[in-house]
């Protein structure tokens, strides 16, 4: 081995947070309390930030290297067992090894989950250690965060299934021990089984695929893993794959993908899993874990390219179909709710359905022969994971950054001239920080924050330009030409397009209703901003959000999806031709398309928002002047509107939006009602008829021992008679014998 | 002095046992290392003790304790030094029928009996494992009542488990079956909880009559047998108990369309063996003395018993029923599977349904324990490996959940789910050795148990297909029942935390430095072996392809 390659030490980029997460536990157990541990290292938060740094440090260099380039290396053999060919009758021994692989799916998410976890650890030490409720613990906080971190960067870095799947359920643990991290809160306990349990129903079924992935592809894999990216992407072994199986096997690792990104109907773990410390929500449940679904569904990109024409069709419908009703549902149940954060992650479900449902599509036109088609609506679903990941990271933690600021006046408010005698009885009393109901008016008293919101909500609903806008178009136009092609097709690309308009809606509705209007409670009028580190991540993801149009000018969309089909010239001219192709787009259906899907989510969406929750700050506050505008709208057509939802909000749709359209109840019901019922019964069957049968056994045969015991009398004129009988007994027998 | 002593009988054991070829010097590491030395000491131990007062006992329990530990340690030591080739160059690179540091010696010459001991691939990891796991419980359980006669107990049932696993004659193999009894039975006898007689009773009779029939079937085998002439055979009966013999016949036999036996014997040989074994194992319907053993069984009897004594049967069906009958595994295979799967999924359901922590514990052994049937029924030998990594890294992981319930009982004096809540924030020890083992129990990736059961799906897929919705089914409930479990222990609890009413008022407090460091020990063995499980796995990999190829005929030959 001569010459070392940068991506020799890729491997350190999962392994160092790897490593951290025992130090950081052993250390938090050592030294907590102490002043050096609380001020210098943060509690640990220092320890992470350096590994995070260092892991995203060399994902750039690793990135820079392999933009264009695939690149793979051996990095040790988990263990060899053999196999057994009922054809040939021979013995081969198989390699399960890990390695790691680089292409230009893994560059990218790469370079969201390095960047992301490294801005969210900033927001955490912010975040979590200015909280009295965390003292003393927030070492296992930065511990499990790590560790998180290492399953993430691991999965989108290994070189098989296997290994993905081996750090997804690493990811997987992480997600419960953080979302239970406030252990002691019975909803918190509950939400992190809640999500363990549901995601695990997914896991089992993606387990199921990759043993049916790894036997079909057995017998073409010779002594390799057969579930090594080397061998099932090879195109010739794809093609020697029976495709009824593999549309199959592809379907059971979909169903994982469907509970790890919380899509319907695996998705009630997301919303619950809220409870977590909101860093937690921005890192796991908005901008990386929940990517590994897509992720998943986005590596089997070459297994449709290469099977049959068609035989894989099947499964790509499913894939858009699952996304549209999610992204439709989703959105639907943000309409009511009022927790910050539940809309945020309702949010999160809608958007990455509409990933999936991208996804689906370009599946569907690889399988199809349209490989042109395929490449650019892979290309926009990545570019829009991306945004998404970039925007709903920034969303979470701006809305951290209200909760928190929230939490601190009422803080204020609540202990304003009493006598600070028991400092921590907040949370004996019931007023509600993350409900939407106690803001309003927060614009000028948290203009970082706002900002923040603000461009965010902007890339997510897909306001012309900014962020999301540039991939969310392709999505939709994908799935339309999809459509065309196949009528099936047209019910999610329908979703979908009338999901714009919802989103549209959801988004601003949470903008407006936190930060425009007056205060709605005298908690939001004392809120300000002035915690320190929070900042610095907003910030940055402000610009990184801002900086999508760049992107987008850079063909992103298309050397996303497929490295040969993108390389700009000029940024100027990519800019020029992604405008021409968005806004003037030669094809007639498109154009109307394009302009359909942005009045719905630009004008239709937004206004229905402005006019039920808009409103002017108080007399004396002032927002920055980029989103006065949108207050002073908002506030014009909410007094100029005459719409009334008294109708809509009694309805009995609202009702059942407020129970989460009742998934969860029958969820709960028939876990608990026929699956531990039937548990109990078992064991009650267990112990009274299994071990009853022995026990009966038992007692009879110490019954009849006790019969036989009781002839032994110890009188000589018993055995006598006994004596007498037999021998009577015995003479009859050799008579009757004879 | 008594190291002294030890080391005189010793002397005189090897001498009374002639070896069969005098040109063998090379040391014997099995017989008294590893077999001979723990039970002797333990003995002896228990005889000095049974002869000191109740006052005096309590006096002599420290010493004894630590000296226990020691000698437990020795053991240990030379199987550790053993693998990484420290004390000598050993050879595990080996074919079907052929052992390591093999030894043979005359014991019973009209019937053909001789102890005769060896190691391979498949006892190796086995034999490991209980010289790992006796000062392991030793630690764990530190402050045990009536140490004098506990500690050499627990490092009696070692020798007789090593004696199980290296035994190569069927007579000596039995005898350590039986022996491993004993131990267990006044273990739960002496040191069990309140219905600890019925318990003891139960598991005693219960694998007793199994065994019995067992027996028969292998005296059966012995005389079944072709007779022979040579030093292995007996001078009366003309038969040989020896089972090199006995593997390498059958072998011969099963060449070809011939069966050994023929096929009718063995169906009726096979079922009868693995009676005996599928009982110890256990597997349903035969399982309803486990839940009872395990619940009043000492912390230490239930990790040795959970730990290693369940692979008995598992070790057994490798090593003699399935070695010798071909055939009948072919014969048999589906009824095999179907008893593996009833085991996983009966055994998680009524899991499920427990509301005492130990008798979850207890059942969901059972159910890890069909995964090895379902692993020798997939006839692959991947899933043969998987049901190897299986039995070794259960019987890692195990002990640590029991080692948990006992400490959970030890300090808040009730075993029922829910009676103590919020335990993060009273022991938070305690909390984080429950999550790890529930987690590694439950099958979680980099954790030893994971490797196994990717393993045996992986090898079940193509004889049974769709079937493999069960172990599927089977992975979610286990997690349902141990995230339920946890639920209501490590978390909830409000920010006060009631303590639990049993404690009386009392603060809860967290676990003993003893159970700390027999925890954290068994913690870090299950982390190696599931991120290097190589280091396992390499040896019983090796193991499997001798087995396919030497028994089933499949292969390079």
């Amino acid at each position: 081995m001569s010459g070392s390659e940068i991506i020799d030490y890729a491997v350190l980029i999962p392994l160092l947070p790897f490593l951290a997460f025992p130090v950081i536990l052993f250390l938090g157990r050592l030294f907590n309390g102490t002043p050096t541990w609380v001020k210098n290292v943060k509690e640990g938060g220092i320890i992470a930030l350096t590994v995070m740094g260092a892991s995203l440090v060399l994902a750039l260099l690793v990135i820079k290297e392999h933009m264009n380039k695939v690149g793979a290396a051996d990095v040790f053999t988990w263990f060899e067992s053999s196999w057994w060919n009922s054809e040939t009758g021979a013995i081969t021994t198989k390699v399960f090894g890990f390695g790691i692989y680089i292409d230009h799916l893994t560059v990218m998410l790469l370079f969201v989950a390095a960047f992301l976890c490294f801005l969210i650890n900033i927001f955490s030490i912010g975040y979590m250690n200015t909280d009295p409720i965390n003292d003393n613990r927030n070492h296992r906080f930065y511990a499990e965060f790590v560790l998180f971190c290492s399953g993430m960067l691991g999965m989108v870095l290994a070189d098989s299934f296997l290994w993905l799947f081996i750090f997804w359920e690493l990811m997987g643990l992480c997600s419960y021990l953080l979302i239970g991290f406030y252990y002691e809160r019975p909803s918190a306990a509950y939400a992190a089984k809640k999500a363990f349990l549901t995601t695990r129903v997914g896991d089992v079924f993606l387990v199921i695929g990759l043993v049916m992935l790894w036997n079909l592809f057995e017998p073409y894999a010779g002594s390799q893993g057969a579930l090594s990216y080397a061998v099932v992407f090879d195109p010739e072994k794809i093609a020697m794959v029976n495709p009824g199986d593999l549309q199959l096997a592809l379907g059971m690792m979909f169903i994982g993908a469907v509970g790890k990104s919380a899509q319907f109907p695996l998705h009630v773990w997301l919303p619950d899993a809220m409870e977590g410390p909101t860093p937690v929500s921005a890192l796991i449940h908005a901008a990386t874990m929940v990517n590994a679904g897509l992720y998943i569904v986005a590596r089997m990109f070459p297994f449709f390219m290469e099977a049959e024409l068609g035989a894989l069709s099947t499964l790509a419908i499913v894939i858009a179909v699952i996304g549209g009703i999610t992204a439709v549902m989703a959105a639907l149940i943000a309409f009511v709710q009022m927790d910050l954060k539940k809309v945020l992650a309702y949010s999160t479900m809608s958007q990455l359905a509409y990933i999936f449902t991208g996804l689906g599509s370009a599946l569907w036109l690889a399988n199809n022969g349209y490989d042109d088609l395929a490449a650019f609506a892979m290309g926009a679903s990545l570019f829009h994971l991306f945004n998404h990941a970039m925007a709903k990271g920034m969303l979470f933690m701006a809305s951290g950054s209200v909760i928190h600021e929230m939490h601190h006046a009422h803080h204020e408010v609540a202990h304003h001239g009493h006598d600070d005698d028991h400092h921590d009885d907040h949370h004996d009393d019931h007023f509600d920080a993350q409900s939407m109901e106690n803001m309003g008016g927060l614009a000028s008293r948290m203009p970082i924050t706002a900002t923040a919101m603000f461009v965010g909500s902007m890339s997510i609903i897909g306001i012309p330009l900014i962020g999301g806008f540039w991939s969310k178009e392709g999505i939709i136009a994908s799935a339309w030409k999809v459509a065309l092609k196949e009528p099936i097709f047209l019910l999610p690309a329908m979703l979908i397009l009338i999901g714009a308009g919802m989103t549209g809606f959801y988004m601003s509705r949470m903008w407006f209703m936190t930060f425009a209007g007056k205060p709605k409670t005298e908690v939001a009028e004392h809120v300000h901003e002035q915690t320190p580190w929070i900042p610095i991540p907003l910030v940055i993801l402000t610009f990184m959000t801002l900086s999508a149009v760049i992107l987008a000018g850079m063909h992103a969309g298309h050397w996303l999806g497929d490295f040969e089909s993108g390389h700009y010239s000029s940024f100027i001219d990519g800019i020029g031709y992604e405008m021409e192709h968005v806004f003037l787009n030669p094809d007639p259906f498109l154009m109307v398309l394009t302009y359909v899907a942005i009045g719905l989510s630009l004008v239709l969406g937004p206004s229905f928002a402005m006019a039920l929750y808009g409103g002017s700050l108080d007399g004396d506050q002032k927002a920055k002047p980029w989103m006065q505008w949108a207050i002073n709208l908002s506030a014009r057509v909410n007094k100029n509107s005459k719409f009334d939802n008294t109708a809509w909000a009694n309805s009995s749709l609202a009702t059942s939006l407020h129970k989460r359209l009742h998934f969860d109840d029958v969820y709960d019901a028939a876990m608990l009602k026929i699956v531990v019922g039937f548990a109990k019964l078992s064991a009650i069957f267990d112990t009274k008829f299994i071990d009853g049968v022995i026990k009966t056994i038992e007692s009879t045969s110490q019954e009849a021992s006790r019969r036989v015991r009781s002839l032994t009398t110890g009188s000589a004129r018993d055995y006598i008679m006994m004596t007498a009988l037999g021998t009577l007994v015995i003479f009859i027998l050799l008579w009757g014998v004879a | 002095m008594l190291i002294g002593g030890l080391l005189i009988i010793v002397a005189g054991l090897m001498a009374f046992f002639p070896s069969m070829s005098d040109s063998d010097t090379s040391v014997d590491w099995i017989s008294l290392p590893l077999v001979g030395f723990p039970i002797i000491v333990s003995c002896i131990l228990l005889a000095f003790a049974s002869q000191e007062t109740r006052a005096r006992k309590e006096v002599i329990a420290v010493p004894i304790r630590l000296f226990t530990l020691v000698a437990s340690l020795i053991p240990l030591a030379i199987s550790t030094a053993l693998f990484f080739d420290w004390l000598i160059l050993v050879d595990w690179d080996l074919m079907y029928n052929e052992y390591a540091l093999e030894k043979e010696y005359v014991w019973i010459e009209s019937i053909g009996v001789s102890w005769h001991v060896g190691m391979d691939g498949l006892s190796f990891p086995m034999v490991w494992l209980t010289t790992f796991l006796v000062p392991i419980t030793i630690i764990t359980t530190w402050n045990e009542k009536d140490g004098a006669t506990y500690y050499p107990l627990l490092l009696m049932m070692g020798g007789a488990l090593i004696g199980v696993f290296v035994a190569l004659d069927l007579f000596l193999f039995y005898v350590f079956w039986e022996l491993t009894l004993i131990p267990m039975f006044f273990l739960i006898l002496k040191w069990g909880g309140k219905d600890r007689r019925y318990a003891a009773q139960k598991f005693f009779i219960y694998t007793f009559c199994a065994s019995v029939i067992m027996l028969l079937g292998l005296i059966t085998l012995y005389f079944l047998q072709p007779e022979g002439s040579g030093s292995q055979y007996g001078t009366v009966t003309g038969r040989t108990f020896d089972m090199t013999v006995l593997f390498s016949n059958a072998t011969a036999y099963n060449m070809g369309d011939s069966v050994f036996l023929g096929k009718d014997m063995q169906n009726i040989l096979f079922a009868m063996l693995m009676i005996g074994f599928l009982v110890k194992l256990p597997a349903v319907p035969f399982h309803t003395w486990l839940p009872d053993a395990h619940v009043q069984a000492p912390t230490g009897g239930s990790m040795l018993l959970a730990g290693v004594m369940l692979k008995m049967g598992a070790y057994g069906m490798l090593r003699i029923p399935i070695a010798i009958f071909p055939d009948a595994v072919v014969y048999y295979q589906d009824v095999i599977m179907a008893i593996g799967l009833i085991s996983l999924v009966w055994g998680s359901i009524v899991c499920l349904g427990q509301t005492n922590l130990k008798k979850m514990v207890a059942y969901s052994s059972v159910s890890h324990m069909g995964v090895i049937l379902l692993g020798i029924a997939s006839m692959q030998p991947i899933g043969y490996a998987a049901a190897l990594f299986m039995m070794f890294a259960h019987g890692i992981i195990s002990p640590m959940l029991f080692a948990v319930c006992g400490a959970f009982k030890h300090h808040y004096h009730s075993m029922e789910i829910g009676a103590m809540r919020g335990m993060a924030k009273w022991s938070p020890f305690l909390a984080v050795y429950m999550m790890f083992a529930w987690m590694a129990s439950l099958g979680l990736p980099l954790l030893a148990g994971f490797v196994a059961e990717l393993m045996v799906m992986i090898a079940f897929w193509p004889e049974y297909g769709w079937w493999i919705l069960l172990p599927g089914a089977v992975l979610a409930i286990t997690a349902a029942y141990y995230l339920w479990s946890m639920q209501r222990t490590i978390f909830e609890g409000g920010d006060e935390g009631q303590p639990p009413e049993s404690l009386n008022g009392e603060t809860p407090p967290d676990i003993t430095l003893s159970e700390n460091i027999g925890m954290i020990i068994l913690a870090i063995f299950t982390v190696i072996f599931g991120i290097f499980p190589f280091i396992a796995l390499g040896m019983m990999d090796q193991w499997t392809v001798a087995f396919f190829e030497g028994v089933f005929n499949l292969g390079g030959i």
